[in-house]
């Protein structure tokens, strides 16, 4: 597709070349630029400060500012109420990463993350591929599939908390089926905890990679099937060989999605397990680690320093996976992958 | 054109609802035209608590008319977060519990806290002891009105101990110990343990420390915030060999302390669990959570047993005062309220609705339940009385402290551990 | 996990403006019995915490003490009649309306404008006002709370709906402004070129022919503002104090602490506060899913 086009007289952007068939591009890139007749004019100034201004303006209020105050307060030891005065330079991260409570937090995030890929993903892949046919009650199921995402996580959590007490209807149910040795402290046993705090994240969130993917099935070429069907290829090596391999840019975004979201967990455990016991269950994030040292504690200098490591952990992630796994998906934005960078033509 | 029309009202709506909504929510205390109007934050959610706010603020507003006080109950354990929330953004309620120690401390050095020194009445003085209001004393000037005196020990069902051939409380750890090797033959759970709430678990750790260290010791680590003196790591060793016997009820993690009938006061008044280690506001939370919702009557009342070779005072005793203080920014009809609900007639009310010792001497007098006497009885022959330790120690050390004792608890470290994540917590504010 | 979803990629370019055309079957046909069997399995296990709930509001506490994992018996609709008479409940709903919608209208109004701008205006500093969007996906509403609790309270919108809104429509632009840049981007020149030449200026365009063209994606951007405003949980938290300003999903905590007493109770509250988010889902879910499916094919 072309990327370039002499247009001179309305400085407009030309085609955009992150317009591509793969179902990608989780970051769009810019267009490169190109000739045309310079028009900043003030007229053009203006509209420009009145459209995204407002926009702007909100956002570096609360989000780039925040970033900002969190750093600066980070380096400081207080309590949160009038000016930080005990500055201590890096003494707060430091504190952080020798804290074994932080640490363990940080690898339950990371257990997380792979979990959530390990379980949701080829479940998600293989409903996708079962449901991608025309049939009857397709969208029914489809919706109802897709019901636990709708649900808060508070919700869920209140409920799922009840539900799996010691002496909740779970247990419950076992025992009347007279599956005594089945029952066991599904959210007070550390070993056990983790396990079932994936549980219940596969089942909230593995209907939404069922529609991301049905969806991305929904856009391979009918003629690519039966083209395979015609050289005598069986249902299933048509999935694999076929469908798998293009269903490849719609898996990185949903994993990109999945990574991101694992790492920023919080709702979910707090309502379940509550302040304190989080870390103590092996089920505490590096989320619920900062709310419990840093406001829960009135260590408001402490939490903003965790919230700036929670920061620049996702944003190492997200730039590794942007540049390596994406990367064949996209001209990468916020790499700045300088293939289609700006460039005078 | 429709989408512009569209736009056009969207912005519109988006504008008036934002002028809206700063309307909602904002300052409650304000005097205009002489009507006062103050906020009241409370912990209690049970029934006949809520009632008894509700019938005190009536009854103020009746004595007092040109008063209104809003009444917010919030629950236990959200209190202190939300209450830092709020004193810090100067959006403070006007009159809210009060727990003292280091957490009352940290308010004081912010001037947050209304100084009471002056405006209690001399009728309240003559009914209350010195010593409730040496717990909401800091820096010579008191800060907080007490309210109810909330000692610790151990709340048990007398029927189970019986049916387990328990024919005496325990006096010692090594009668404890015993005893709970006996209530596990009966099927139930010897402890109920609310370790979800961290500070039930806490609890047990103190009062060993209480019986391990003499109280000067305490009194400097509550400055210093620093466990170095061996009596610390002495309890910790004390605590972790107790639990190793298994006396607490499965699944303690995720118990609750109040919360449910699955929560660690629940299981008491259902008589799943023989006793639990809690201050003397457990039996108004026990009846609460009883099939008929009222006092469980087989309820009694033992005082936490000794420790051999401690450096404790045997007999000393801990225990929290509940206290209610002022905002430094109320108007100055909260002191009189303060002084209204420590007046006899409503803390015989206080006591009936919550079934736990008022601190007026005057209203004492009417306390008729054993478990309830028995508790006041240990309370005044203690040689020394602490308050619990994680409101000494302030929220930081004391929230630290406490998650450390359920990571003991829970098998995940051990003494030297739990001594040194107390010590690392200063560390962090 | 990420209360916004990033959706990538444009629709592509030819087709844009028609849906691709669609086989209109006439009685779709049966799928095997193994695909129904599957789904079902499935369905039952994404659904029965949730009946769990429901029906637990039907129940009494001892019924649930007793039995745990038991059916109603006999049916109990007090705590269901106790909860949508008392006022707490619909005092919250209003809460999280309000907060919800005019979060959306915020997300979508300036959302589109910037996405506008980046899509179609070329001028210094473009790149970088994109990638600082694009940055802002990093840090999300969980990790920013400390510091944003801040501001707010800086500006005085602690406990107010208005504290709540404007952080929401801030963390909510990244991912507008992602999923719309290429909407706005893939609507041919020519369109514009022909604009232009009928006298119309470019903020004209905007408002007449940008609208319309990118509504799949506006509506896409709005509903999943929507639910993640109704069921954020974090920011109204540490905010609102004053029960009063309650939104439901805070409202559904405290209700459980203070009434944690009474399980069937918080149970009824529980899946009532569900209701509305079911209700919106099963009212915009051909779009929900529908915008997706769009979104995400290649």
């Amino acid at each position: 597709m072309s990327n370039t086009r002499e247009n001179t007289s309305t400085g407009t952007l030309p085609k955009s070349e992150l317009a591509q068939h793969d179902g990608s591009g989780a970051v769009a890139s810019l267009p490169s630029g190109q000739r045309r007749r310079r028009r900043t004019g003030w007229a053009m100034r203006l509209e420009i400060a009145l459209l995204a201004g407002p926009a702007a303006l909100v956002f570096i209020a609360f989000v780039i500012f925040p970033v900002v105050i969190a750093a600066y307060y980070g380096f400081f030891r207080w309590q949160g109420y009038g000016p930080a005065t005990d500055f201590i330079g890096l003494q707060n991260y430091i504190t952080i990463l020798e804290d074994s409570a932080f640490q363990q937090a940080l690898w339950h995030n990371f257990l997380i993350v792979i979990g959530s890929l390990v379980l949701q993903g080829p479940v998600a892949i293989l409903l996708a591929l079962l449901l991608n046919r025309k049939m009857r009650g397709q969208s029914l199921i489809r919706v109802l599939i897709f019901v636990p995402y709708v649900i808060a996580e508070v919700v869920v959590g209140t409920g799922w908390s009840l539900m799996l007490a010691t002496n909740g209807a779970l247990n419950g149910m076992l025992k009347n089926l007279g599956l005594n040795f089945l029952v066991h402290d599904w959210l007070s046993d550390p070993n056990i905890a983790i396990w079932t705090l994936l549980a219940i994240l596969t089942w909230k969130y593995v209907g939404f990679a069922v529609i991301l993917f049905l969806a991305g099935l929904q856009g391979i070429p009918e003629e690519l099937y039966e083209a395979a069907a015609l050289d005598g290829a069986s249902y299933w090596q048509i999935q694999r060989r076929i469908a798998l391999p293009l269903l490849g840019p719609t898996l990185r975004i949903w994993a990109f999605l999945s990574i991101i979201g694992a790492l920023q967990l919080f709702d979910l455990v707090y309502i379940i397990w509550g302040q304190y016991v989080a870390s103590t269950a092996g089920t505490s994030t590096m989320a619920t680690y900062m709310v419990a040292n840093g406001r829960n504690a009135g260590n408001f200098g402490y939490g903003n320093a965790v919230a700036v490591v929670i920061f620049l952990i996702s944003l190492i992630v997200a730039l590794f996976y942007q540049r390596f796994v994406l990367r064949r998906d996209t001209a990468g934005a916020i790499t700045g992958d300088r293939r289609t960078g700006r460039k005078n033509r | 054109m429709k989408g512009t029309k569209l736009l056009t009202g969207a912005a519109v709506v988006m504008a008036g609802a934002l002028a809206l909504t700063g309307c909602s929510g904002g300052s409650d205390s304000s005097s205009s035209n002489g009507k006062v109007s103050m906020t009241l934050w409370q912990n209690s959610t049970t029934g006949p608590g809520q009632e008894f706010w509700k019938n005190a603020v009536a009854a103020f507003e009746k004595a007092n008319p040109n008063v209104s006080i809003k009444v917010q109950s919030i629950q236990n354990e959200d209190l202190d977060g939300k209450l830092q929330t709020a004193l810090n953004s100067g959006d403070a309620p006007d009159i809210f519990l009060q727990r003292g120690g280091g957490k009352m401390a940290a308010m004081v050095n912010a001037g947050q806290l209304m100084d009471i020194t002056g405006k209690v009445s001399s009728e309240t003085k003559k009914n209350i002891s010195e010593g409730s209001f040496k717990a909401e004393t800091y820096q010579d000037k008191v800060w907080a009105m007490p309210i109810a005196v909330l000692p610790g020990g151990l709340f048990y069902s007398q029927d189970l101990f019986k049916a387990a051939g328990i024919t005496d409380a325990p006096k010692t750890i090594d009668d404890l110990n015993s005893d709970v090797t006996k209530l596990k033959g009966t099927g139930v759970s010897p402890i109920a343990l609310g370790a979800k709430d961290a500070w039930p678990a806490a609890h047990w750790f103190y009062w060993f420390a209480l019986r391990e260290c003499a109280g000067s010791t305490m009194e400097k680590t509550a400055d210093s915030k620093s466990f170095s003196d061996g009596c610390w790591l002495k309890a910790a060793e004390d605590l972790q060999k107790f639990s190793q016997t298994k006396p607490f009820n499965d699944g303690f993690l995720t118990t609750s302390a109040q919360q449910g009938a699955g929560s660690s006061a629940g299981l008491v008044a259902n008589h799943q669990a023989a006793m639990e280690l809690m201050g003397a506001w457990d039996p108004g939370v026990i009846a609460s959570l009883t099939p008929d919702q009222k006092p469980l009557p087989d309820l009694g009342f033992y005082p936490f047993p000794e420790v051999s070779g401690g450096k404790g005072e045997p007999g000393s005793i801990m225990g929290g005062v509940d206290g209610y203080s002022c905002s430094v920014k109320a108007p100055k009809e909260c002191a009189d309220f303060l002084n209204f609900v420590a007046g006899t007639d409503q803390q015989e009310a206080y006591y009936k609705a919550f079934n736990a010792p008022p601190v007026n001497a005057e209203a004492q007098k009417v306390v008729t339940e054993p478990y309830l006497k028995d508790v006041l009885k240990a309370y005044n022959a203690a040689p020394y009385v602490s308050q619990w330790l994680d409101t000494v120690l302030g929220q930081n050390v004391g929230n630290a402290l406490n998650v450390a004792v359920v990571d003991m608890l829970a098998g995940k470290s051990d003494p030297k551990q739990l001594i040194q994540a107390a010590n690392d917590a200063a560390k962090k504010g | 996990m990420s209360a916004f979803v990033v959706i990538p990629d444009a629709p592509d370019a030819p087709g844009v403006l028609e849906a691709p055309p669609r086989k209109k079957a006439k009685g779709l046909p049966w799928g095997s019995p193994t695909v129904y069997f599957v789904a079902l399995v499935v369905i039952a296990l994404m659904l029965a915490p949730i009946a769990y709930i429901v029906l637990g509001g039907f129940r009494t506490n001892s019924q649930i003490t007793v039995d745990p994992a038991g059916f109603p018996n006999p049916w109990n609709v007090q705590n269901y009649l106790g909860v949508l008479t008392g006022g707490v409940f619909w005092q919250e709903v209003l809460n999280s309306t309000i907060v919800a919608v005019v979060t959306t209208l915020g997300v979508i109004v300036l959302g589109l404008m910037a996405s506008y701008v980046l899509a179609r205006y070329t001028f210094r500093g473009r790149g970088i006002l994109y990638a600082l969007f694009a940055a802002g996906l990093m840090f999300p509403i969980t990790v920013a709370i400390t510091p944003l609790y801040i501001v707010v309270r800086n500006l005085g919108l602690m406990n107010s709906l208005g504290g709540v809104i404007l952080p929401q429509i801030a963390f909510g632009l990244p991912t507008t402004i992602i999923i719309l840049v290429p909407f706005l981007r893939a609507i041919p020149d020519e369109i514009q070129e022909a604009a232009f030449i009928d006298g119309c200026s470019r903020l004209g365009f905007f408002w007449r022919m940008v609208l319309r063209l990118s509504l799949p994606g506006v509506i896409t951007v709005g509903i999943l503002a929507f639910i993640a405003s109704w069921n954020s949980y974090l920011l109204p938290l540490f905010l609102l104090n004053n029960e009063a300003t309650f939104t439901l999903p805070l409202g559904v905590q405290a209700f459980s602490s203070q009434y944690s007493v009474d399980t069937a109770k918080v149970l009824a509250f529980t899946s009532l506060s569900m209701i509305p988010a079911l209700i919106f889902f099963s009212l915009f879910e051909r779009r929900i899913v529908g915008g997706l499916t769009g979104a995400v094919k290649g």
